[in-house]
């Protein structure tokens, strides 16, 4: 039978390597935004799981909003990613070190 | 079955929501260069949205639409400083970019849909309102610090700002799951009843308060969670700078009231000490790093990142008198930083930015009122009498002391002696230096100085006279 | 048991591929990885009794979200070549922190799974025997959470209007359709009546 902790640990493991993926990925934004969504999807993991556990739908729905918020969120990353690009030609995070201090 | 919400108690929010659409669709008919009948919309939008808000909530306490919205004086209060906030950068917004060739009804609409978000954020009394409005507010804030999108450093200021933004809301959905876990609610009512009783996974929603808690810092911008701050506010055009830099305060005030107090004030225990060490942090990183700078935008930055410090005695105080305090530490300190961006706004002119502390030089001998605007500023940045910024230090170093942290109130002191040197930097460039001769005359219009002068005569006024707004943030939360 | 074997291995390819996202030379395998990701956890969302939310996700995520990725990734043309450079200088921070993430949640994770009484996931079924998770889901969103439906609707709009100012950009010569003056056209624009010079009944 699947139990609680096997998602909550599922979820613990998917958010690690979301956020590991933002300290590895220095060279490239595109990776960096997928590990974010990496990051809520986890968060999703555990909003569902423990819908079930306490038993009441709150959790699901919020998943609901966060997969709308997520959506619009990447539409705007990549929206401010092509505007970089455009401007500097190149996504790469090293080279954004114009501002120091 | 759910009985029918009290839409009238939203009515604030529904009159931004329907006034931003009629802004988009009028822009689209009467598009001009000057944008004149967006602009004047979203002002008049602004003003009644502020209105609405004083009106609908003062004195009020309920809950409605099923137990998601509350509406009491301290939502009130918090939308009618926001709007007003927004008023003002919206009125020094439009001159500027007139002169840099950026004027879209976009930046005001994008404008009146971030605070709707931080409308929703101040009367929200559920996680996911919370979190929408944030959302709502945040995405907002992207789009504007990336608004020029030629500038080399916007767009980089943009894309740091979204990753670090989207990483701290990943932070905060997570504690958020945890304390849902815990708790079996995302109502902030009875999460904060789950956390009156210890029994009921404790170990899970202190987990998630750790998570929640550096999802706030991360939006504060608290040390050591403030590396988008200073690139933000250097790098993003100035109005845009502007808005990041004002009306968000407040706002996130509502954030840290709402979640921190409202939700989980009873682990306020465990709380207490990341609040202490992030102010302590805030109040020495920022000043230190604020000496060092040139750039007044990033200084600007810094000086704002030692504020939080300050806000964050305030919280470590934990009592009604210390959030009283810090709202009005909040709404004043982000009426002063209005007018120090008007300053700047103000000598800059098409194709050059006054964003050096060298291009003050003189301001005394060539606009002597202006820089009479910018001592006064600088005098309530730095906390000096009869200023209001004094005063704001006051009641927060009082409500510290209250709370037994007198050490702390110390720390904060000298923190703000420390400051105070860069301050006076920026004043010695205004008053004693001799100005560069080919300077040209001001291109600012007549509605611009004006503002900036009422702007800084408010700065004033509130620090001799400050009852009545001391009065309203204590009336707020419950104080006589 | 049979769901728990699923589960395990549901689990395991959703952590591979997840590994395979961030550790990807090409953001193009990335981004193919992270549709796996979305297909598997759809699954195990699936098993968690939340139907509708895992078809969702595929909808939203595979079908719009990833493929914007996938056009921004066409879009930039990004040299590939550097990417990798510094990965390694990163590989120690990045795990360590990742590792000591995972096991302080785990260590959380394992010491209050216990207090739910349950212990196995209950069902999220309620009386009434309504078991269609659609219907459910609706219920409360047009009830209880309507006022943040209606916010949510606001962020995508801003989402749309963020994405149009920051990208559209006007340049001239490009070749489009008016479609106003296509509908508004007259036949005497068009068409030009000329008598033939040759006279009437030539072909025949």
């Amino acid at each position: 039978m699947i139990e609680l902790w096997h998602y909550l640990v599922l979820a613990a493991i998917l958010f690690g390597i979301g956020v590991a993926g933002i300290f590895l990925n220095r060279k490239n934004i595109l990776v960096l935004l997928m590990s974010i969504e990496l990051m809520l999807l986890a968060v999703n993991f555990n909003f569902i799981a423990f819908s079930q556990a306490v038993n009441n739908l709150d959790g699901q729905i919020f998943v609901f909003f966060i997969l709308t918020v997520a959506a619009a969120e990447s539409a705007i990353g990549l929206a401010i990613l092509v505007v970089l690009f455009r401007n500097r030609g190149t996504i790469n995070v090293g080279d954004l070190n114009s501002m120091k201090g | 079955m759910t009985e029918m919400p009290a839409f009238s108690l939203a009515v604030p929010e529904i009159w931004l929501l329907s006034m931003a659409c009629v802004v988009l669709v009028v822009d689209l008919f009467f598009p001009g260069r000057e944008h004149a009948p967006a602009f004047y919309l979203s002002q008049l939008t602004l003003v009644g949205a502020g209105w609405l808000a004083l009106d609908a909530h003062w004195g009020m306490d309920e809950v409605t639409f099923s137990g998601t919205y509350i509406a009491d004086s301290l939502s009130g209060l918090l939308k009618a400083s926001v709007a007003g906030l927004a008023f003002v950068v919206f009125g020094y917004a439009r001159d500027y970019l007139r002169q840099f060739d950026l004027l879209q009804s976009e930046f005001f609409l994008i404008g009146l849909f971030a605070v709707l978000g931080m409308f929703v954020m101040a009367s929200a009394h559920n996680m996911l309102s919370l979190y929408l409005g944030l959302e709502l507010l945040s995405l907002s804030l992207y789009t504007l610090v990336a608004y020029d999108r030629d500038s080399w450093r916007g767009s980089e200021a943009a894309m740091k700002y979204f990753v670090l933004g989207a990483l701290s809301s990943g932070m905060m959905l997570y504690g958020m799951s945890m304390i849902y876990g815990a708790s079996g609610s995302l109502d902030l009512a009875e999460i904060a009843a789950a956390a009156a009783a210890p029994d009921q996974g404790g170990v899970l929603m202190a987990f998630g308060l750790v998570f929640v808690f550096v999802g706030v810092a991360f939006k504060f911008g608290a040390v050591p969670f403030h590396m988008w701050i200073p690139d933000v506010y250097q790098g993003a055009s100035t109005p845009s700078a502007l808005f990041v830099a004002t009306a968000p305060k407040v706002a996130a005030i509502a954030l840290f009231i709402r979640l921190m107090e409202g939700g989980l004030g009873n682990l306020f225990s465990h709380w207490q000490d990341m609040a202490i060490i992030l102010a302590v942090a805030s109040l020495v990183v920022g000043n230190l790093m604020a000496l060092v700078q040139t750039n007044i935008k990033r200084l600007l930055g810094y000086s704002a990142i030692s504020h939080i410090g300050f806000l964050f005695v305030g919280f470590a105080a934990g009592s009604p008198e210390g959030y009283a305090a810090v709202t009005f530490y909040a709404i004043t300190y982000a009426i002063t930083t209005a007018a120090a961006f008007g300053v700047v706004m103000l000598l800059s002119r098409r194709g050059f930015e006054a964003e050096s502390i060298d291009d003050m030089r003189g301001l005394m001998q060539r606009h002597g009122g202006f820089a009479v605007v910018m001592i006064i500023v600088m005098f309530s940045l730095t906390g000096i009498p009869p200023t209001v910024g004094f005063y704001a230090k006051w009641l927060v170093l009082q409500a510290a002391i209250n709370a037994g942290l007198v050490w702390l109130a110390v720390v904060a002191v000298f923190a703000a002696v420390v400051g105070a040197f860069y301050y006076l930097r920026i004043l010695k460039a205004v008053c004693f230096d001799s100005p560069d001769e080919q300077t040209p005359a001001l291109q600012a219009t007549a509605s611009m100085r004006v503002l900036l002068a009422v702007n800084g005569a408010v700065v004033l006024a509130a620090g001799i006279f400050p009852d009545t707004l001391v009065a309203a943030c204590r009336a707020a939360f419950g104080l006589a | 048991m049979i769901q728990l074997t699923i589960f395990y291995i549901f689990a395991a390819v959703l952590l591979v591929a997840a590994t395979v996202v961030i550790t990807s030379r090409n953001p193009v395998y990335s981004a193919l990885f992270l549709v796996l990701c979305f297909f598997t956890s759809s699954a195990l969302w699936l098993l968690a009794e939340a139907e509708f939310l895992g078809i969702a996700l595929v909808l939203v995520y595979v079908g719009a979200v990833m493929v914007l990725f996938l056009f921004v990734v066409m879009m930039l043309d990004i040299n590939l070549a550097p990417m990798r450079e510094g990965f390694a200088r990163y590989l120690p921070v990045g795990l360590g922190v990742g590792a000591v993430m995972v096991a302080e949640m785990a260590l959380v994770v394992g010491s209050s799974s216990a207090e739910f009484a349950e212990g196995a996931i209950a069902s999220t079924v309620v009386e009434g025997g309504d078991s269609n998770n659609v219907r459910l889901l609706g219920n409360v969103i047009y009830t209880k959470y309507v006022f943040q439906f209606e916010v949510a609707a606001v962020v995508l709009l801003v989402a749309i209007i963020a994405a149009i100012m920051l990208t559209l950009r006007r340049r001239g010569g490009t070749k489009h359709q008016e479609v106003a003056e296509q509908v508004a056209v007259h036949k005497a624009d068009r068409l030009r009546l000329v008598r033939d010079p040759r006279g009437k009944h030539d072909n025949q």
